[in-house]
Formats: structure tokens, sequence, C-alpha cells
């Protein structure tokens, strides 16, 4: 048991501190329903969040976790997401979930151990989610968390499925998801491969391969490396994992068997492939998922398995990024069906848990549990709404994307959530063209704004001088992101703006100045790919002997940034 | 361009079509922080330069990103671009200047440069640099032609040319209609199409009247409120309808000469924008109406009720112009026909006396309708004494009996 990679880690939370999740758990007070999706803000205490995660360690990690020298190399990036306005708690008081996890990966350990990927039985073991009976549960949070309704024609399946005797359930094939892997070969390090072919093998150096090599062949390992940004490696680690799970290869069109854990591995796979667009692979790996409305995605179909289980094992980040999927390769009407569909479901809970049932409306539960549940799935709500109004702003449906967002804005209930909403569709509507209407929700975000502080902040000031360059005012727009720049002079959005802002203004030479300034005072945030198509097309516009920069700006890369950016090549311009 | 005209010359000339930038967001991808990844992709997310501080899953950023394609040009929008010359050597070059044309189908127009016209220096990696703008008026091919003049090694002047082809395309299409109101008004419907790739948004539709008329928008409801509500957004195809109404000027009403001649209504001036606020600015040329034609004598009814009792008379008047260009001896005829609703109340076969040309004269008549309903008046003629010539005038008017 002990040196099995624990599932409870990820599913089974009660050591888990509530404090500081993404979209459950922020905040204290329904009020703080709409910031729960944000992603909060930075807090930089990171020595003292090494002692307490060091103290951390559960003693039923599994061997990889608790072998020594974890505290060596802990680079990472601690976040507490905070709510504006609410309490903000101590980083480090508090350790986070995040931290908890993104760091027990062993940084330097030269693996003479993988025990997860050596014995197979080991491993299906581990991936049958049995760990998890050991475990203390909440199963509240469990149910909260997992609650989705199934479709009538899966209903009537998982009501055979709950009524069968043990062992006589036999589903159809047509009820079953049944997914494999797509994409066949292992992706090399994309930056790494620009670096050789542009820079030669010597400068290149290679990272990445020895990065990739020396994580545990685990879900520790996966984190590590999409926590130290090897995306493209961890794309091929889940592909190990993944067809350890029986869904490789091949798989696809075949009965497998479904648990958290493999559906866990599929959103990593998924989330990533999205992030570096490798939309094509990703759409064929998704189509036998569909909807996830089968009904072998629901834990009632595991009677024996999942003893008085409910909901589905389908994540709801996975369930949203499969539905958004559609809007990534340019059909996001498509996306549109899938998300107002699951929008559906999402008030039927809601309107369940305001009767005091449970969500699927089955029992009925306690207050404290009400309240909890319904936050939760509000913040999953604005999260689809948000989901809603990105696909509308790709089919250039402001209309629709306006009236969405005025739903958000009416509903906040803080000043701070409603000056964002107001922000937001200031510059929906200059992205519309609509001058006079992005000037009036800048006067609203203005009104919400002196709730929070008296003076103007970097938000307001970019707004504003974006309302500028809709006049095509650059100086008056320059000036005020250069007010921008006064309060947070490391801001590279500001910094960006101004440059942009220049050049219109005949000044290239300085445009290129700031930029690279920027990049240089925060290689990390400023090697940002939309900053590098920037720079890059004033680099061309300047004069025609551009490559050395651009090379530099590869050199800079590779210094300071990892497998990220989905083409280098494009963001150079090479 | 070939790379070898490149090399030849010491300075190199670049050209980039300013357009308004573009917000760009990140791509979007979160996670619960109990998922696998937990909290590490929403982290590079909240990381990301170009995402918005709590408002990370949105796509609406801050971040302006530069143009990255010529993109589409319509009339009524202004040509922007950046024209940037660099010594290309490790020496100074003396005399360096840029000279852009434009030309269209139709001319060519010289485009005023901010500064620059006078030839300089240009040291090692220094570049002269402007910012040229001008108002699109030509549809069809456009060609932006850049020269560069500088001092060779030589010491002679060398120049060479740059040439940047683009269309210019329609972005509106408008249609009118016109009606001419017994009233004398003309009501003008004007049908606004957008033809263009991307939605726009129409900030200001108005018509300028001609020196004729008067002109009242009925686009509006009493509190200034447009009747398309907040936002006049057109997606591609998509057309509004506007509603004017023009009524003649006091000096024209009167002289019927004068009304049948007013055929200029006015220009219709649009405003609209698109992208990021990249405004055009449309007139149409003068609007036509085809004034109606009044023949020797016009016939209108006045002071006629909307509403009236059953069986009991109601007065009107009736007003006759002499249209033509002699004057007319008239007799009043009041024809009861058969199945009408109403029956007339007075003398039949009156006559009018001498009326000179355009002069009018007003007569009133009395009706008492027998049936409800909507009733036509109809029955009214006069006849021309000297061309001994009949004109009768139905259903020039309803009335509604109650």
């Amino acid at each position: 048991m002990d040196n099995k990679p624990s599932l409870s880690q990820y599913f089974g939370d009660k050591e888990v501190p509530p404090a500081s999740q993404f979209f459950d758990e922020i905040g204290t007070s329904p009020s703080d329903m709409v910031q729960s999706i944000y992603l909060g803000e930075p807090e930089g205490n990171v020595s003292a969040n090494q002692t307490t995660t060091n103290n951390l360690f559960p003693q039923n990690m599994s061997v990889s976790f608790t072998q020594h020298k974890t505290s060596e190399e802990m680079t990472f990036t601690n976040v507490l997401p905070t709510v504006s306005g609410s309490t903000a708690v101590p980083a480090a008081s508090l350790p986070d979930p995040s931290t908890f996890f993104d760091t027990i990966g062993p940084e330097p350990q030269i693996a003479p151990t993988k025990p997860s990927i050596a014995t197979p039985t080991v491993l299906a073991e581990a991936m049958d989610g049995l760990s998890i009976k050991n475990q203390p549960v909440d199963k509240e949070a469990d149910r909260r968390r997992d609650a989705w309704i199934p479709n009538d024609e899966a209903k009537k399946t998982l009501m055979k499925a709950q009524s069968s005797p043990k062992g006589s359930f036999f589903p159809e094939r047509e009820v079953l998801t049944m997914p494999g892997l797509i994409l066949e070969e292992e992706l090399a390090d994309a930056l790494q491969e620009v670096a050789v072919k542009y820079l030669g093998v010597s400068s290149a150096g290679s990272r990445g391969v020895v990065r990739a090599e020396h994580v545990s062949r685990d879900e520790a390992g996966l984190r590590e490396l999409l926590r130290t940004g090897y995306l493209r490696a961890a794309i091929n680690l889940t592909h190990v994992l993944i067809s350890a799970a029986g869904q490789g290869v091949g798989r696809m069109h075949r009965p497998t068997k479904h648990t958290p854990r493999s559906l866990q591995l599929w959103l990593t796979r998924f989330a990533v492939m999205l992030r570096i667009k490798l939309t094509d692979p990703l759409l064929k790996e998704a189509e036998p998922f569909g909807d996830f409305s089968k009904p072998d995605m629901f834990y009632e179909f595991y009677p024996d398995s999942y003893d008085n289980r409910t909901g589905s094992l389908v994540p709801f980040s996975l369930r949203l990024l499969v539905a958004e999927l559609p809007a990534h390769v340019g059909k996001p009407d498509e996306a549109v069906d899938r998300l107002y569909a699951m929008l559906d479901v999402i008030q039927t809970m809601l309107s369940n848990l305001r009767e005091g049932k449970t969500e699927d409306g089955s029992a009925t539960i306690t207050e404290t549990d009400k309240t909890e549940s319904i936050r939760l799935w509000m913040g999953r709500e604005t999260r689809v709404m948000h989901s809603l109004v990105n696909c509308a702003i790709a089919m250039k449906d402001y209309r629709q994307a306006a009236r969405i967002l005025s739903t958000l804005q009416q509903q906040a209930s803080s000043a701070g959530a409603r000056r964002a909403a107001c922000s937001a569709l200031c510059r929906l509507w200059l992205l519309a063209g609509h001058v006079r209407a992005a000037t009036a929700c800048l006067d609203a975000a203005r009104d919400a704004r002196h709730h929070i502080c008296p003076t103007p902040d970097v938000r307001e000031y970019v707004d504003m001088g974006l309302i500028d360059i809709a006049h095509g005012k650059y100086q008056d727009a320059y000036n005020n992101f250069a007010r921008a720049a006064d309060q947070e002079p490391t801001n590279i959005m500001v910094a960006n703006n101004l440059s942009v802002c220049l050049l219109y203004m005949g000044r290239l030479k300085e445009a290129i100045a700031v930029l690279q300034k920027a990049i240089n005072s925060d290689p990390e945030r400023g090697l940002n790919e939309s900053l590098l198509i920037n720079l890059c097309t004033l680099y061309e516009l300047e004069s025609s002997k551009t490559n050395e920069k651009k090379l530099n700006l590869l050199r800079m890369l590779c210094k300071y940034k990892s497998d990220t950016i989905p083409n280098v090549l494009e963001c150079l311009k090479l | 361009m070939d790379p070898k005209d490149v090399v030849e010359h010491l300075v190199a000339l670049k050209v980039m079509r300013l357009t308004k930038p573009a917000l760009i967001s990140p791509k979007i991808v979160t996670c619960d922080s109990k998922d696998l990844p937990g909290n590490i992709l929403n982290n590079y997310l909240k990381d990301d330069a170009t995402s918005v501080t709590q408002m990370e899953t949105l796509a609406a950023g801050q971040f302006l990103l530069l143009p990255q394609s010529f993109g589409n040009i319509y009339l009524g929008e202004t040509f922007s671009c950046y024209v940037c010359v660099h010594n290309e050597t490790n020496n100074p070059v003396q005399s360096v200047s840029i000279k852009a044309d434009l030309q269209t189908n139709s001319q060519r127009i010289l485009l005023t440069t901010q500064q620059n016209l006078s030839p300089t220096m240009l040291d090692v990696d220094e570049t002269l640099s402007d910012v040229i703008h001008h108002e699109v008026k030509d549809l069809g091919t456009h060609i932006l032609v850049c020269e560069v003049t500088y001092m060779s090694n030589y010491n002679t002047l060398a120049s060479f040319r740059k040439f940047f082809k683009f269309e210019v395309m329609k972005p509106l299409d408008v249609k009118t209609k016109f009606y001419n109101a017994e009233s004398d008004d003309v009501y003008l419907e004007a049908q606004v199409q957008n033809i263009t790739s991307g939605p726009i948004i129409l900030e200001q539709v108005s018509l300028e009247s001609s020196q004729q008329f008067n002109v009242k928008s009925l686009n509006e409801i009493n509190d200034g409120m447009s009747v398309f509500g907040d936002v006049t957004l057109l997606q591609p195809q998509e057309s509004c309808q506007y509603l004017y109404c023009l009524t003649p000027r006091e000096n024209i009403s009167k002289e019927i000469k004068l009304l049948a001649a007013a055929k200029n209504i006015g220009k219709l001036d649009i405003v609209w924008r698109s992208n990021l606020g990249e405004k055009g600015r449309l007139q149409t040329s003068q609007l036509q109406r085809m004034t109606p034609d009044y023949g020797d004598i016009r016939l209108t009814f006045e002071k006629l009720p909307s509403k009236v009792s059953v069986e009991e008379p109601f007065d009107f008047q009736c007003k006759i112009v002499n249209a033509s260009e002699r004057t007319l001896d008239l007799i009043l005829k009041l024809r009861s026909l058969q199945d009408s609703s109403l029956l007339w109340c007075g003398i039949s076969n009156k006559k009018l006396g001498p009326l000179e040309p355009g002069q009018s004269l007003y007569i009133s008549l009395t009706a008492l309708p027998i049936n409800t309903g909507l009733c036509n008046i109809s029955g009214v003629s006069l006849l021309d004494l000297f061309l001994k010539r009949t004109y009768d005038y139905d259903d020039i008017a309803s009335v509604f009996v109650c």
C-alpha cells in the first residue's frame, strides 16, 4: 500500500484545507460566488511555505514522495487565490493544496525507483480507486463536486445497473464510452527543436530531455512536468499512463473500465493539448466521450465498486473543456449549444438545491451543505457563462456577449464583481466599435471602483487608454497607459500597450525599446507569445536585418522558458 | 520584393498598414484545484501577461496586439500606414527622403507626410519614418507608391520605389424609398445594409435635407432614445431601416410649381465604427424623389375628421389648385355612387368661377354616412368648361364611420 500512488491525494480530501481552492472553495459568503472563479492573486511568501509543506506530507504518501530531498528545489508558485474584498489569509498559515501537490514531485531524483510503472498489477489495483475506501472521505464534498444529472436514456441503464443482482448486469455496447489514444508519436520539445535548428546543438542545451526522463512516471511526475512547463513531455507521459489504464492507441471503440483516475488523466492530457493548440488530435480523442452522457460516466453504473456514490466520474473541468472544444476550431456555434446544455443541467441542480434537496433532487440535505453546494455550483454556472461570452466574442456576436455579461453584471453582489463585469463590457463594446457604450460602461465601472478605492488603478487607466485608441487619440492613450505604468512599472501588459501606442504615434524605435525593456526586466512573464509577436512585427518594420534580434529572443526563451509556447516559429516570425 | 533589390540599396523601405490593433486574450484552460493538474494550469493563465486579473476566464482582454495582416479597407475609412526607411549599412547615408503617392483609378494623390519632407542624414541603424493618413474616397484598386531617395556612395542621388496595391470595397448598401403624402410631406425610408465582412456599429445616420425641405427624424422615441435600442449593431448582411419625414418649406408649399419641381430631398450622412473603433463615414449623393404629377387640377381634402358617427352629417373642406398655365372655369359635381356608404348633402353642378393659374380655392362639403365601416369618399367631379372635360376624383380619402 505504502508505495502505491494513492488516489486519495486527488480525490480524498480530508487533509486539504478548504481555504484556497480554485472553483469550489473560495470565499466564505455567498456574495463571493462570482469571484470564486477568479484565479486570485499570487502571494510571494515562498520560504514560509516550504517549511509548512514539509510538515504536511501525510504518512501514507508513496515512497517517491517521502524520499528526502524534497525541500531542496522547491520553486513552486504558491498561489493563494484570494478574493478582493474578502479576508485575505496569510499564505504561510494555510497550506495550499496546489502547493501541496505541486511540490511533492521528487525534483532531482535520478530515478532508480519507478515503482508504479514496474508492475502492471500494482498499477491496475491503484487505478481502481480502491485505495479510496481506506481513506477518510468527505462524502458531502464528493457528492457536491461530482454531482451531475444523467439524461433519461442513461437513467434507465443506471436503474438497471443498480437493481440487478451483483454480477448479473451486462450493459449493451451502445451505453459504453470507449475512448482511445490517437496521437501516437512522441512529441519532442518544440522549443528545443527550434533552438537546435537555429542556434545549433551546443547553445540549445539538452535540458528538456533530461527533465522529462527523470520524473517519476506517475501523477506526481506529470505535475512536475506541468509545473516546470515541459508540456509536450507531459502529454507524452499522459500517453504512457492512459495506455497503462487500458485506453491506449487502438483501444478506441473497445469496452474499457473508467475510473476517476483515468478521467483525470484524460483531463490533464486534453487541457495541455488545448494549451499548446494540438487541436486536431484532441478533437479526435475527445470524440468518443461525446458529451459524457453515457451511463458508464456515472458512479451509479458501478454499484459494486462505488457503493452509494452518486454523480459523474467526469471532472467538471473536463466536461467544460470538451464542451468548449468546437470553439477552438472555428465552430463556436456548436460549443454554444453544448454549453447551454450544461447550463441547463446546472440550473436544474441549483433549483433542486434551493429546494433543500441534493443536486440530483433525490434526497434532502442540511443547511450548511446546501449553502456550500449552491456556492460551488453558482461559481461553476458563472464559469460556463464566461465560456458562453467567449464563444459569442469568437463569433463576433457582440449583442449576445453583451447580454450575458449584463446579466452577470446585474447578478454581481459585490462592488468588485460589478466593477470587473462593467470593465469587461467596456472592452467588449470596444471590440464591436461601440465607443459610446464603452464609455458608459467605463463610467459604471468607475462608480463601482469608488466603493473599492478612491483613485483610478491600472485597470481603469488601461480601459481609458483603450477608449482613446478607439477615438484615434494615441497621445491621450499613451498618457493613460503611462499613468498605469507609474502605478505598476513592471506590468507587462501596460508596457506592451505603451509600445503599441508609440508605433501609432510614429515612434518605432521607442516602441521597440519599451518592449525590450519589458522583456529584460521580467523575462518569465515578458516572453509572452503575443508580446513576442508584437516585438517581431516591430523588428520587421524597422529593418530587413532582423534575424539576429529574433535569435536573441530565441536564446532568451531557451534560458527562461520551457516548452509552453504552442508555436515558437510563428511568434518569432522565423 | 526581390531580395537582391534590397541588397543593392543602402537603405531599406518597410511599410505597414496601421489598422486598429486587436485586443488579445490567452488560451483559457482551467481546472478545479482538486483535479490532477491542481492549480498549475490556472496559475499559467493567471501569470499570462494577456489575462486580466480577476477576470481571467473571460476573453475580453486589455492586451493590444498589432495588426498581423493588411485586412480589408472600405470606402469612407481612413487608410493609415507606417512608412519606415532604415539605414542598412555601417556608414551614415546622406540626403534620405520619402515620397508617397496614392494612385486610384481616377486620380493620383500626393500623401502629405507630417515631417521629413526635406532630405535628412541617416546614421547607422537609424530610421526615417512617418505615419500617413488618407481618407479613402474612391472605390476599386489603389496603389500606394513609396519612393525613397538618398545619396549613394558615388555621391549621386539614388532612388527606388515600392508599390503596394489594395482594393477599396463598398461598406454599405443604401436603398431608399419615397412616399409623397397628400399633405405634401415626403416620407423617406432608407435601408442601410452592412456589406462588409464583419459587424459594424452605426454610430450616426442622419438626413441633411436640401434647401426645399425641413426634415424630421422618425427614428427616436420621445426621450431621444433610438427605436433600435441601445445598439445599432449590424452583422454582415444585416440592415437597418430609417424613416424621415420631410416637410416642404413654406415658400415652396405655397407654390404648386415649386412644389412640383422640388426633387432634391437631401443627403444621408452615415458614420460607422468597427473593430476597436475603426471609423468610416459616407455621405450619399443628393437623393431625388419622383414628384407626383398633379395634372391641370389638384384636388385635396382638408379638415376631414378621421372618425364620424353614422347617420350624422359631417363637414370637410375641398381644396382645388389650378396647376395648369391658364385660367380655369370649373363646375363642381357631386355624384352619389350606387353602393357608396356616403350621401352628399348640398348643391351639385355649382359654378366655381374663374381660377387663375397657381391659385387655390376652398369649398365646404357635407356628407351623410349611411353605413358603418371604413368609407371611401368618392363622387366628386370637376367639369372644365373650356375643354369640356370632366375630372373624376374617387377614393381620394377615407373616413371611419361608427
